[in-house]
């Protein structure tokens, strides 16, 4: 679903990213795990076509993203570490205004208060401007976003940083629902126990490159840390 | 998907607080500035109405006399105003609104309200036009101005764009949002006044009133479009919110205010109009030195032995015509072109100002609207030409039918010392003098002036979107 093939990026004499292969499959969440600065957002923003590729290919279904930008977003869904969202506006209007923009417009106003139940936003909440919201609380509009959206993949920077363990509990479960419903979910986290927990695969990253992938069930936590420590020194 | 971007746009305007106090105080200003400017004009019409009628009046009413005195005494010619002078006044107080007629003298207009007040009258009347000119185009910047800034700043563009929605569409809602959120404002103040004057139901001498009313209307929207879209464009642009506000409020600022001045300086300094006192003292020496360089005096000796030899005489006292009247009719007629030479070169000076003004447009929109919305409003100096050309005219035909009747009527009168106390002339004489009427400019005629200035403004407009489309194509995502 999601496929990075020799992915480049290179700002100024600085190289972001060095020669990325990867493969998110349907059904998989995929974790990126590594210090600030190993390429983790740029992969992210490379795949949404916020920055053009200096070689290489991002993939959407098969579709390269720098040349079809507008075609591969309709498949995509993205949760950056704080979802931004209108604080004029009430939980509910943002929802309908994201679906909308993402060429939904047939849904009812049943249809966007089931999305906002099954992320499990309060009813009361969800007519409030989310200028009044908690992280935690618009980390899951964004998620009712992407199940609006029916996205095929998800495209998420370290979504659960900042949220206390039980509303970043809530969210995994949520993504693991999200995986069940057969969708691709690529990950940024610093989170190992929540890569271990949720994730199906982990890959490490460091200056750019990938150097190590892990299949979750293969490993335990502690093999998770001290593998992810040795990379690191 | 446009009108999904533009009713979330008019959403968060509406709820913002800029909103409330910005569509208050435009508002307030606009509704006030509406009332002052029909209460003027409905107290000027009236009292332009009775004026000309009591003039005219005193005309007819101003006691037997010699027909020549009586064009000395002469009538005053007062203009009449279009309904739209209520929304634009235009140069009404500054040009003078009524002109003394009289034998022998062509006279400035006077009666400049403008005059009478303190200077804060400088800075222009409170009219409609005026906050539709000034305020509008600040409204909007301040409507518009975190357009695309403020979610690049806060991160929504980010999320935005990754729904795929296209740049160019967000930039159409936008713009629709926003000028809706302004409509909301402006267009009832103004649907009120239009239907202040339709209640009125105004006779007037000007046509096309629905078609004029609709060209201000048409010219107000590009404008307010323009800026619509530089406000978005330098949204999309700028660094942020804070430096799209300080350009936008810098571009207000030069077009609306500095531009208005500065382009009369300019204009002035190009086209010098001379002082007033060398205006006559030049006007006046070149009468006694003739048109062509004859005086007047050896052209009327020219002129008696010319009509000696017609009537085959050789005195005065055989003239079939009474020869004082003759003369002074022909003095009139060796002044004329010396007149209609220095006030038309003032004339001239003054349109050639105007023109330069507006082609001064091409830096700033506010002046070729200023144009168009005071042209269409009959209160532009093309008018008050007309104005001016209409009195002269009437002028010269009095003063032609006095001194004509005079010279048939009083033919005994050849070679009599002070005759004239001998010819007078009573109401039924006056009379053939009809009442002064002031005929607008033909429609298509003040259309054509402003064909130039719609060509401007509609390029303008071009410009803006076009700036606005490629600020939108490479606005980046992340603040700066």
């Amino acid at each position: 679903m999601l496929e990075a093939i020799d992915l480049r990026k290179v700002y100024g004499g600085h190289e972001a990213l060095q020669g990325l292969n990867l493969r998110v499959e349907a059904g998989d969440i995929y974790c990126l795990l590594g210090a600030n600065g190993a390429g983790k957002t740029t992969t992210i923003n490379l795949f949404l076509n916020f920055i053009a590729p200096t070689s290489g290919s991002a993939r959407v279904n098969g579709v390269d993203v720098a040349q079809n930008a507008l075609e591969t977003k309709r498949w995509l869904a993205y949760i950056p570490e704080q979802v931004m969202l209108y604080g004029n506006l009430s939980g509910l209007e943002n929802l309908e205004y994201f679906a909308r923009l993402g060429g939904h417009d047939h849904y009812t106003r049943a249809d966007y208060e089931g999305f906002l139940d099954r992320v499990g936003l309060q009813r009361d909440a969800a007519g409030r401007r989310v200028r009044t919201y908690s992280k935690g609380m618009r980390q899951k509009v964004g998620v009712a976003i992407a199940l609006a959206k029916q996205a095929k993949a998800l495209l998420l920077d370290e979504p659960t940083s900042g949220l206390d363990p039980k509303a970043s509990n809530e969210f995994s479960e949520l993504l693991v629902q999200l995986k069940g419903g057969g969708a691709a979910i690529l990950m940024a986290t610093h989170d190992l126990f929540r890569a271990k927990e949720t994730g199906t695969r982990i890959g490490i990253m460091k200056g750019g490159r990938l150097v190590q992938e892990l299949s979750t069930d293969e490993v335990s936590h502690a093999d998770v840390e001290r593998i992810y420590l040795e990379h690191m020194h | 998907m446009i009108t999904t971007i533009a009713r979330k746009e008019f959403a968060e305007i509406v709820r913002d607080g800029r909103f409330r106090w910005t569509a208050a105080l435009v508002v307030l200003l606009l509704v006030t500035a509406l009332l002052a400017g029909w209460q003027r004009y409905a107290a000027y019409s009236a009292v332009q109405a009775a004026a000309q009628g009591a003039t005219n009046e005193q005309w007819l009413k101003q006691g037997d006399k010699n027909p020549h005195t009586a064009a000395h005494y002469g009538n005053y010619a007062f203009k009449p105003l279009g309904p739209l002078a209520f929304f634009d006044s235009g140069i009404t107080s500054y040009a003078g609104t009524a002109v003394f007629m009289e034998a022998h003298k062509q006279n400035f207009a006077i009666g400049r309200p403008a005059n009478d007040t303190s200077s804060i009258a400088r800075f222009g009347e409170l009219n409609g036009a005026m906050i539709l000119q000034v305020l509008l185009p600040l409204l909007i910047v301040f409507l518009g101005f975190t357009a695309f800034a403020a979610e690049r700043e806060s991160g929504t563009l980010r999320q935005v764009l990754s729904t795929g929605v296209s740049r160019g569409s967000l930039l159409w809602g936008k713009a629709l949002g926003l000028g809706a959120a302004v409509a909301v404002v402006v267009v009832p103040c103004l649907l009120v006044g239009g239907a202040v004057i339709a209640a009125a139901g105004l006779e007037t001498a000007e046509e096309g009133m629905a078609a004029r009313t609709a060209l201000v209307a048409l010219a107000y929207l590009l404008y307010a479009a323009t800026f619509l879209f530089l406000t978005l464009a330098v949204s999309a642009w700028a660094r942020n919110a804070r430096a799209a506000l300080m350009v936008m409020v810098g571009f207000w600022a030069f077009t609306a205010f500095i531009m208005p001045k500065a382009a009369g300086e300019l204009a002035k300094a190009a086209h010098p109009s001379p002082a007033f006192g060398t205006f006559m003292a030049e006007m006046k020496a070149h009468q006694r030195r003739g048109i062509d360089g004859v005086s007047p005096f050896a052209k009327l000796g020219r002129y008696q032995g010319q009509l000696f030899r017609q009537y085959k005489v050789s005195r005065v006292e055989d003239l079939p015509l009474y020869w004082t009247a003759v003369r002074m009719q022909k003095l009139e007629e060796i002044d004329q072109p010396v007149f209609d030479l220095h006030y038309g070169k003032v004339r001239d000076t003054y349109l050639a100002q105007r023109r330069l003004q507006d082609r001064i447009g091409v830096v700033a929109p506010t002046l070729p609207l200023r144009s168009i919305s005071m042209g269409l409003a009959g209160t532009d100096l093309v008018q008050q030409s007309r104005f001016m050309a209409d009195a002269e005219a009437f002028r010269h035909d009095m003063v032609f039918k006095m001194n004509d009747y005079l010279s048939k009527a009083a033919v005994d009168l050849n070679g009599v010392n002070s005759a004239s106390r001998f010819m007078i002339a009573n109401e039924e004489v006056f009379a053939i003098v009809p009442p002064f009427r002031y005929e607008p400019p033909a429609f298509a005629d003040v259309l054509a002036e402003q064909v130039p200035n719609f060509a401007l403004l509609g390029a303008w407009l071009a410009a803006a979107v076009g700036l606005a489309v490629l600020a939108t194509r490479r606005m980046d995502l992340e603040a700066r």
